[in-house]
């Protein structure tokens, strides 16, 4: 029997299965794969699963699930090949490679690399987590530098440096996983804007005021400052999670928008989780203990970001 | 496992807002009782959402008595499934309220296993499965729907159930 053939007939089967009728079943594959699908007959409707869900908590009227606070943000890179990125850090910023697992196939599960002060996790993206790459933005001491360091390890020029008007000298690279740097030197007003560590994450997306609205609801992020385009389009905000910045930009033109992946340390997971998809979240895990120290969640937000929400358990 | 059982229960009890994480443990088991006694999709969701609305309520009042917290939630679930067939009786009958023993149980638990087991697929098969199977969709409109061919479709669904075959740990 061809492999088309067997589809074509699953599916006939799947067909009287969910017609409540018999239906005589001969191929040993075919019977044992028939019977999981007479077990998904009473499937439930993850839609109705979701609305009961949120019915229960807003007839319980949580109001106690507002007090979770987002304590900071590490950006997530999933994406093929993390081993390389790694290495694309090491010869670009001279990043450490703080802790690093490897799958037995030898994929990069889960990776924590220090650039500057701040925290990148890598790893590579599987079927289940799927790549994501958002854009990145640094300051380091010496813009022009670091602009050929990044060329050299195998990035592509999207500018070469140029003095901005808001007083830095930058540089944009994307990076040979896609990922896009946008590298910086303060010319004036000290080292770094301030409550900026050395990396940023950047969130580009179209219809930003909403995820900035997602933001504030979900996780109780702060505007700090904003630069509106003549239509009144955000150009460029500064928002604060926790102790995080980040900058939120409409997408345009050749700027399109970007997904990213988010590690979001909170101080109460569960109550956050439930805060997250009341502002419109989907659950991709629900809150759980894992063996490592964390009690975490994942949810993805509307605008194809996703964020686990880990509490640090003793 | 128990202590942890425990532990969501008093925190709910503490403190209702905890009750979604009882509600992400026990929903796929109720679900499954309730669809395969009433075999009626929207009826099984009334009931599915009276369960648990029972439970909310009554949380405060349960009472550890070294049974799993599974049976408290599935008394409640007998009780209204009782309570709808009488409801669709025409005539007066008596109807015992029966929880899930034995064989029941263990088909019960299992499907529950396997439908939690459709949120952890990959995305595409998951989707097709959720249509599939939860909205009762052929593999034609759901070909149209994705934006994929039939058969790229009827494929996706035999890698799913070949996927949770092999993770139910079902023998060949």
């Amino acid at each position: 029997m061809t492999e088309r053939n067997q589809f074509d007939r699953l599916d006939a089967v799947i067909d009287a299965i969910l017609d409540g009728r018999v239906m005589p079943i001969v191929d040993g594959d075919l019977a044992a794969l028939a019977l999981v699908a007479a077990d998904l007959r009473d499937l439930p409707d993850p839609q109705f699963r979701d609305r009961l869900r949120r019915e229960l908590l807003k007839e319980n009227d949580m109001t106690t699930t507002m007090t979770a606070t987002v304590q900071h943000m590490i950006p997530c890179y999933l994406i093929e090949g993390a081993a390389g990125m790694i290495e694309f850090l090491e010869k670009t910023f001279d990043a450490e490679v703080l802790q690093s697992h490897a799958s037995p196939e030898g994929k990069v599960m889960y990776a924590e690399v220090k650039v500057g002060d701040s925290t990148i996790e890598l790893g590579d993206a599987n079927e289940q987590w799927t790549a994501k790459a958002a854009p990145l933005h640094v300051y380091i001491p010496d813009v022009d530098a670091v602009y050929a360091r990044a060329l050299a390890a195998g990035a592509t020029s999207i500018y070469e440096p140029m003095q901005q008007p808001y007083g830095d000298r930058e540089a944009g690279v994307t990076d040979p996983f896609g990922i896009e740097w946008y590298l910086a030197t303060r010319l004036e007003g000290g080292p770094r804007p301030p409550g900026f560590g050395t990396v940023t994450a950047g969130f580009r997306t179209a219809g930003a005021p909403k995820l900035l609205e997602f933001l504030v609801d979900a996780f109780g992020a702060v505007e700090v400052d904003r630069t509106s385009g003549p239509s009144g389009e955000i150009r460029h905000a500064e928002i604060r999670l926790g102790a995080t910045m980040i900058e939120l930009s409409e997408a345009h033109g050749q700027w399109g928008p970007t997904k990213g992946a988010y590690h979001v340390i909170v101080d109460d997971c569960d109550a956050m989780y439930e805060r997250a998809l009341r502002a419109g979240a989907t659950s991709v895990a629900p809150p759980e203990t894992k063996p490592y120290g964390e009690r975490s969640a994942a949810v993805d937000d509307p605008f194809g970001n996703q964020w686990y929400i880990a509490m640090k358990i003793a | 496992m128990e202590a942890d059982e425990k532990a969501l229960v008093e925190a709910a009890q503490q403190d209702p807002a905890r009750f979604a994480a009882i509600y992400d443990a026990h929903f796929a088991r109720i679900y499954a009782f309730i669809a395969r006694r009433v075999r009626d999709r929207a009826a099984a969701e009334d009931l599915t959402a009276e369960v648990f609305r029972h439970a909310l309520a009554g949380i405060r009042q349960f009472e550890w008595r070294g049974v799993p917290f599974a049976a408290w939630l599935y008394r409640i679930a007998a009780n209204e499934i009782a309570d709808h067939m009488k409801r669709r009786a025409r005539e007066q009958t008596e109807i015992q309220a029966e929880e899930p023993t034995g064989g029941e149980l263990e088909i019960v638990e299992h499907r529950a296993a396997l439908h939690r087991l459709v949120d952890r697929l990959p995305a595409d098969q998951r989707r097709v499965i959720v249509m599939r199977f939860a909205e009762e969709r052929s593999t034609r409109e759901i070909a149209t729907e994705i934006g994929r061919s039939e058969g790229a479709v009827k494929q996706l669904q035999w890698r799913a159930l070949q996927t949770l075959r092999a993770q139910m740990g079902r023998p060949a």
